[in-house]
């Protein structure tokens, strides 16, 4: 054997072999594109489903009628549902209870979580509206109950009481319980249980349909190189960097 | 598919064929809808009007044959007696050595283009020495040898309750089993593994390092052995659904713990709105999604795509209306007051496309004046439906956006941005599978739509 030989051999147990991935070429990978079918139904779905899950219940209407796709869950629920969503991020946490009940009296009862979470809204805004007596009340004959029910309970309701300890609530630690994204998050959470009740599922399909993309994208990089989406705004494929 | 790259490789020198390009497109996409409705059809033996549309919901992958029964062909040489409705197996005499096993194998190789694949096996009658075996072997496996005891296959086998593969001398794995017993052999694409079970528990898995098609086998070996084999006729013990849902829950975990840019989904939507000219439900949305908490921080597009897509908006919606409500003729009257250059030339393909269309529409009305039944029930009454009128509306909508001055290249009208990120979706799933000997799942966004409906 030659001593070049020798000495390619031995270079090419020192250097590590590039992966050999398979390289698919922007027209190659075009034609697989074009042979893919989607049908334009489905696509409506998934906008339907994104509508109606995300609780815009005029465009779904509207969609309904544009398009002649059928929204998977009765639009006036989703009214209902809406109001009781709008309710909490207002503060009315009262009118939100009873709608909530009016819809499905079941869904509080079988969720002590949402319910207590409800119920501390309910005193954060007596607190915020400078109610203390009514709040202190609110708190001894409601909350406190609750409280010995359950540990965390009683924790998140320590919390909250200590909020009227404070002279400034702007400026103490706690003072995010006051912040209108403790509304939201209350919200969201009354969202997600009234959906759940409708056998409905509470996530839109469209935004985890985008992560599998990312994720399919990453998984065939592994083995191949070839044009991606990079750019979920645009959608537009970009060359592989040669 | 070859009508597809003929269509597609049009040279886009000229103005009209740019437009033909879009209106081929869509030609293609009819020609594709009638070929499947067809042989769906007939394969179908002239079903209700309401099937026609699960025609082509059907997936690519089913077109996989699956083991039905077991393989009389191929035989361990007088070892194995397969019964008549060839879904049993007994042992017919007294065995002596380790070569005269009575193996039989599947008519079919396990279906390879899903998640999982299972089968079961029954224990009819353990018989003499209770030495039955359930696994998977490959082709040419020579059947006189349990699976298992050779190199390529894999057996879980009753005596000992041992797992073989590839060699004489088995693994601890899972329980030994006997008469009364249901066990089942099951191939994991998604996590290469090969997975046994026992009266509807998994006993245990090993990695599956065989590549290439596997044939579910089952083995009998001493005297008045008989087992009995399920390959789906009949409801399996095991609970399939429920780990295949496991399976998909594993992936879905992962693949929510992922990031996309915060409403990411909003600007989707948007733009799927924009580009099919669903002008008042873009508007609402707009209403809408300005009084919403959180309010969405929306980075609006560079001027040049956000012209493209109001391009014209109006004008489109009327013509989707039109077209969806069957009013072709008026629709061809607006396209020549609006964009004469796209109806200009009567031989041109978006033409033929509306007269056919316009055609179907008369034809309708003369059934439903004659209170003619039968056409929805022809194998052409797909055309009669609303998806047909959805692919004209569809292509007119793609002329018009192509009509806007600044579109350099009229593909981009082909397709929305939901259009375009399924597709890569979809494609990368097959590619991947293709790149992996062919096993596993593809991208089924129906399965996908219809899921989580605990209703």
């Amino acid at each position: 054997m030659s001593l070049l030989w020798h000495f390619i051999n031995g270079l090419a147990q020192i250097v590590p072999m590039a992966t050999s991935k398979k390289v698919i070429t922007r027209e190659e990978w075009e034609k697989k594109l074009n042979d893919v079918r989607i049908r334009k139904e489905d696509m409506n779905k998934l906008v339907m489903n994104f509508l109606v899950t995300e609780g815009y219940v005029e465009a779904a209407e509207k969609f309904r009628k544009e398009s002649g796709t059928d929204p998977d869950i009765d639009l006036a629920t989703i009214t209902d549902r809406m109001a009781v969503k709008k309710a909490v991020q207002a503060g009315n946490v009262e009118d939100a209870i009873e709608k909530v009940n009016d819809l499905n009296p079941e869904i509080l009862d079988t969720n002590p979580q949402l319910f207590f979470h409800l119920q501390q809204q309910r005193l954060i805004e007596l607190i915020r509206n400078g109610k203390v007596e009514e709040a202190l009340e609110f708190a001894q004959e409601e909350l406190a109950p609750r409280g010995e029910e359950n540990q965390s309970f009683l924790e998140e309701l320590e919390k909250t009481v200590a909020l009227l300890a404070f002279e400034d609530v702007s400026n103490c630690p706690i003072g995010e319980l006051l912040d209108v994204s403790q509304r939201l998050k209350t919200a969201s959470e009354v969202n997600a249980a009234i959906l759940t009740s409708q056998s409905h599922e509470k996530d839109p399909k469209l935004p985890s349909l985008l992560k599998m993309l990312l994720w399919a994208q990453n998984q065939l990089g592994e083995k191949a190189v070839y044009p991606r989406i990079n750019d979920l705004s645009t959608a537009t494929l970009e060359d592989p960097a040669v | 598919m070859e009508e597809a790259s003929l269509s597609l490789s049009l040279s886009t020198t000229t103005n009209t064929n740019t437009n033909d390009l879009i209106a081929n497109y869509y030609l293609q996409q009819w020609r594709l809808k009638s070929k499947s409705a067809a042989a769906k059809f007939e394969s179908m033996g002239f079903p209700e009007p309401q099937f026609l549309t699960q025609i082509d919901e059907d997936e690519e992958d089913d077109k996989e044959e699956l083991p039905s029964e077991l393989d009389t062909l191929n035989s361990s040489g007088g070892f194995s007696i397969v019964g008549p409705d060839k879904l049993s197996v007994r042992y017919p005499s007294v065995n002596h050595h380790g070569h005269d096993v009575g193996v039989v194998q599947a008519n079919r190789p396990a279906p390879s283009k899903r998640l999982v694949y299972y089968f079961e096996m029954y224990v009819e009658n353990a018989g003499a020495k209770g030495q039955v075996a359930i696994g998977f072997t490959t082709p040419g496996f020579r059947l006189r040898r349990q699976p298992g005891w050779e190199l390529n296959s894999y057996g879980y086998h009753g005596d000992d309750g041992l797992l073989y593969r590839g060699q004489a001398k088995g693994e601890t794995f899972g329980p030994v089993y006997s008469t009364g017993d249901t066990v089942g052999g099951g191939i994991n694409y998604a996590s290469q593994e090969l997975f046994f079970t026992k009266n509807g528990a998994v006993v245990g898995a090993v990695f599956k390092d065989v590549k290439g098609p596997l044939f579910p086998t089952v083995a009998v070996h001493s005297q008045h052995e008989v087992v009995n084999v399920n390959f789906g006729k009949k409801p399996f013990v095991f609970d399939l659904k429920a780990y295949e849902a496991q399976e998909r829950a594993k992936q879905n975990s992962t693949i929510e713990k992922l990031s996309i840019p915060q409403n990411a989904s909003y600007g989707i939507v948007r733009s799927y709105l924009q580009h099919y000219g669903y002008e008042d439900t873009l508007k609402t949305f707009d209403v809408e999604s300005r009084s919403t908490l959180p309010p969405i921080s929306f980075v609006q597009e560079n001027g040049f795509t956000e012209d493209m897509n109001t391009y014209s908006l109006n004008q489109r919606k009327v013509l989707r209306q039109l077209i969806r409500s069957g009013q072709i003729g008026d629709a061809i009257g607006k396209l020549k007051d609006w964009f004469p250059q796209i109806v200009q030339d009567g031989a041109s393909a978006i033409c033929f496309l509306l007269h056919c269309q316009n055609f179907i529409e008369l034809v309708r009305d003369c059934a439903a004046l004659l209170a003619y039944e039968l056409p929805q029930k022809s194998s052409v009454g797909y055309l009669l439906g609303d998806s047909q009128r959805e692919i004209i509306a569809d292509a007119v909508n793609a002329m018009v956006l192509s009509t806007n001055p600044s579109v350099k290249d009229s593909r981009e009208c082909l397709h929305s941005r939901l259009d375009r990120l399924l597709r890569q979706l979809s494609a990368c799933f097959l590619e991947k599978r293709s790149l992996n000997g062919d096993q596993g799942e593809g991208f089924h966004l129906h399965r996908i739509l219809n899921s989580g409906r605990k209703g």
